[in-house]
């Protein structure tokens, strides 16, 4: 009979359910450097950045969306075979024989789909909280790492466009037909982008090979590298916005900040990082150790993210249609949905008049999506308002180009919405209750 | 901080979702559709012939796989029966398949879909008998589909598919329907106006591939009910005006069953990818021409049938006598007579019971003749001479 004396229930629960605990604040600062996948975390966090209001943790979860897509991806990939004739095949074989296959597959395309949303979500976010704006510390360059915002939410597209037309079948196949003819529209160099796009005049066997090793390689190489850049420029610049609130506040009250010795790869180096340059005279106010605040709530969003994931994978269906057949249109011949608002553009911006065509696809294709990055990318060095919007939702000084930015994102959505739901065949607009003519089948 | 046992409170509230879900996601998977038909296959079969050849009832996923048509057919799954003897009166999935069809079409050549039509990839029932579902074109040609349209007979739709490997027979055994369809091709003389496997007249539609059209590219306006490819032609062979209004093609009046094979067979003519030895009736030799035929018919026949019989004609001619050799690799046995003693200096009976040279090897080893094939062999060759000889003299004469 083993000795129970001595033995607290609630210790023992404790140790079965949360197995460390740091003892002191160097041990929970040290077991974040010492960790490879926590040693890009600060020691110390603000609260505000903690918070689920300030970011809704919207870069986080774009981040993990990456992480499922890059596992899920990589089993895929033992799985697909990049060409014309079994393409198709081996999805159909995805879905009905592998084990999980089609939660498998399920989970690759609406992660996809939700690392788009997700992404899109970050950069509003980012644009209505002035986040890419400097703040109060020393180096930050906010308006560069907006701008690898900018290009990681293009490559995310992208890497969702090349993925789409991986299945072969009439919905991949016409996607991308609707969407490298309007890639062709641009002047000059549209038949080019097209033609190196697909390896030839067609959608053929060069096509899905070129989108595969994209998809698989290029892309998701580039997306981690903008990624590594884009996490490395946040610490850089002091971590969230809405640290510099804190800080600026604070200075307003408060003396600079005293110099203290920082650590640094090489060991003890001279200066000061930013953290410390922003940090406030009553951090243990404002702040709390990374570990465990920061690692138990990216926990929770992980779990989170995961839980809707698997959710909706097991009720959503993964389509997968007919075999790509390059003589039969569907109709309607849609692209994705987050390309739709540029197709819903193009037929907008085609106007006929008398005989004459004006082609959209120019207009509508390429001007306005062209014009529109362009300005995105552009916006911080526009933006002349003050450090003190920086991280600040809503700031007053920016509400005339908070609610341009909002217009905007509010139109391209509706036309987004409009596309997916309200058109039908020949591109005629249906209301949500009339419906479509009746699609014909073969028996 | 409030926040942090909330926080802790959601993770463990997510786990245990997350728990569940793959929870649920593992009981789905062990509990497929199939694997029910599969244990009331093996109680069949263990009620019919014994516990002793249940246990050799195959478990699991089942497929055949047709390299040559590209075609996975996962049907036997749930069809377990289909190569078993004795199960012929077993209800479906487990019945047997009809002998005489199986001993022609082996599965392992062809597989299920081929003939059947349906899903092969797919591993549940609605996905399989692909019937009403979405994005398969294919469905089973079977009764569950012959409920949806009024169709007199309903087995017979399976002949549609027959009819793509033998588009070009006259008549297919058990084919009845499409038979009775392509008589009618013959006796109302479709081929006045259509194309038809590859001859016909140009005022209507060329007819060759017909069913490879899609059914986005037929014009439903006048149909009513269900917009459908089969339906379409079902209403245009009734009346054709009532689809097609500018059209030409007359009203042949026909009724339902006539309209119905007529139908199933425009809907076979596709475009298949078979390989050549799938389709009936195909030559797959390099066969001779007619007067190559004519030719060799009268080198069997003629005077010189000799020369051919005994493999001489291999490397001579015997012009005199219209043999001709492929390879002409010796003189022309036409002259023999003189060509012999001027050589060798000897009499051609000589040579041939003693010869020399390349002449000594072949009688030697290859060709054999008797004494009496040898004194044949020379007459004959004195006769092709003095032919030779007329032939020449006239040939002076014309010139």
């Amino acid at each position: 009979m083993p000795n129970l004396k001595g033995i607290k229930p609630r210790e023992v629960w404790r140790q079965l359910t949360w197995t460390w605990k740091p003892a002191s604040e160097r041990e929970a600062g040290d077991s974040v450097v010492r960790n490879l996948l926590l040693h890009w975390f600060p020691a110390k966090v603000s609260l505000g950045s903690l918070s689920f209001r300030y970011s809704f943790w919207l870069g986080t979860i774009s981040a993990l969306l990456f992480l499922v897509l890059c596992l899920t991806g990589v089993v895929l990939m033992f799985l697909y075979v990049p060409s014309v004739e079994r393409a198709y095949q081996s999805v159909k074989d995805i879905e009905f024989v592998v084990s999980f296959g089609w939660f498998l597959r399920g989970l690759h395309r609406l992660a996809a789909h939700l690392m788009v949303a997700a992404v899109f979500l970050h950069m509003v976010r980012v644009f209505l909280t002035a986040a890419y704006k400097n703040g109060a510390g020393a180096g930050q360059n906010r308006p560069l790492n907006w701008i690898v915002g900018v290009v990681l939410l293009l490559a995310t597209l992208l890497l969702s466009f090349t993925g789409y037309l991986l299945p072969w079948d009439q919905l991949a196949f016409w996607a991308i037909t609707v969407g490298t003819n309007i890639a062709s529209a641009a002047p000059l160099v549209g038949q080019k982008i097209r033609f190196l796009l697909l390896g030839g005049n067609e959608i053929e066997q060069s096509a899905l090979l070129r989108f595969y090793v994209l998809h698989c390689f290029f892309l998701p190489a580039l997306v981690l590298f903008l990624f590594a850049w884009h996490m490395w420029r946040v610490r850089k610049d002091g971590g969230l916005a809405c640290v510099d609130q804190l800080a600026l506040g604070h200075k307003a009250e408060k003396t600079p900040p005293v110099r203290t010795k920082t650590y640094s790869l090489l060991g003890l180096t001279k200066g000061r990082t930013v953290h410390v340059e922003t940090a406030l005279a009553d951090e243990d106010k404002y702040t709390v150790h990374a570990m465990p605040h920061l690692t138990r709530r990216l926990l929770l969003v992980t779990l989170a993210t995961l839980v809707v994931l698997f959710a909706l994978t097991m009720v959503v269906t993964a389509p997968l249609e007919e075999p790509a057949n390059p003589r039969v249109t569907p109709n309607p011949a849609k692209a994705p949905w987050y390309f739709l608002w540029l197709q819903e553009l193009v037929t907008i911006s085609t106007i006929n008049i008398g005989g004459l065509t004006i082609n959209g696809a120019l207009i509508g294709g390429i001007i306005v999506p062209g014009v529109l990055v362009v300005l995105l990318a552009i916006w911080p060095y526009v933006d002349n308002t003050g450090a003190a919007t920086t991280g600040v939702w809503f700031a007053a000084a920016r509400r005339k180009q908070n609610i341009v930015f909002l217009v905007v994102v509010a139109v391209v959505l509706a036309l987004m919405v409009v596309g997916t739901f309200l058109r039908g065949p020949y591109w005629d607009f249906y209301w949500p209750w009339e419906q479509w003519p009746q699609i014909p089948k073969h028996f | 901080m409030n926040g942090k046992h909330r926080d802790t409170v959601w993770i463990y509230a997510l786990a245990a979702a997350s728990l569940a879900l793959i929870g649920a996601l593992y009981a789905g998977y062990l509990t497929p559709e199939w694997k029910d038909y599969q244990a009331e296959f093996r109680d069949l079969v263990e009620k019919r012939f014994g516990p002793a050849r249940a246990s050799q009832v195959a478990g699991g996923l089942q497929q055949i796989w047709v390299k040559e048509l590209g075609r996975t057919d996962r049907c036997v799954t749930c069809h377990m029966g289909v190569g078993w003897k004795g199960l012929e009166s077993a209800p479906n999935p487990f019945r047997s398949h009809p002998k005489e069809i199986l001993e022609k079409h082996p599965l392992a050549k062809y597989g299920c879909t081929i003939c059947h039509g349906g899903q092969g990839y797919a591993t549940t029932m609605d996905a399989a008998h692909g019937v009403g579902i979405e994005h398969w074109e294919q469905p089973v040609l079977g009764a569950q589909l012959a409920k949806t349209y009024v169709i007199s007979e309903r087995k017979a739709l399976i002949e549609s598919n027959c009819n793509v490997c033998h588009r070009y027979d006259r008549e297919t055994k058990g084919a009845g329907y499409v038979n009775y369809a392509k008589q009618l091709v013959r006796d109302k003389g479709c081929r006045a106006c259509h194309i038809v496997n590859g001859r016909g007249g140009l005022v209507g539609p060329n007819l060759n591939f017909v069913g490879d059209l899609a059914p986005e590219q037929y014009d439903y306006s006048r149909l009513g009910g269900k917009h459908s490819v089969f339906a379409w032609h079902m209403a245009h062979f009734k009346n054709p005006k009532s689809m097609v209004a500018e059209t030409v093609m007359p009203n042949f009046s026909f009724g339902s069953k006539e309209a119905q094979a007529l139908t199933m067979l425009v809907m076979s003519w596709k475009q298949a990818k078979l390989p050549v030895d799938y389709i009936p009736g195909v030559e797959t030799a390099d066969l001779p021409t007619k007067e190559e035929k004519e030719k060799e018919e009268r080198m069997m026949t003629g005077e010189g049938a000799f020369f051919v019989k005994k493999n001489c004609f291999i490397c001579h001619d015997v012009s005199a006598l219209g043999i001709e050799s492929a390879a002409k690799i010796g003189p022309d046995l036409a002259l023999a007579v003189t060509d012999v003693q001027s050589r060798f200096g000897r009499t051609l009976e000589d040579f041939l019971k003693a010869p020399t040279g390349t002449m000594a090897m072949v009688l030697a080893t290859q060709i054999h003749l008797t004494d009496a094939e040898k004194a044949e062999a020379v007459e004959k060759l004195k006769l092709a001479y003095q032919k030779k000889l007329e032939q020449d003299a006239k040939g002076a004469q014309r010139k």
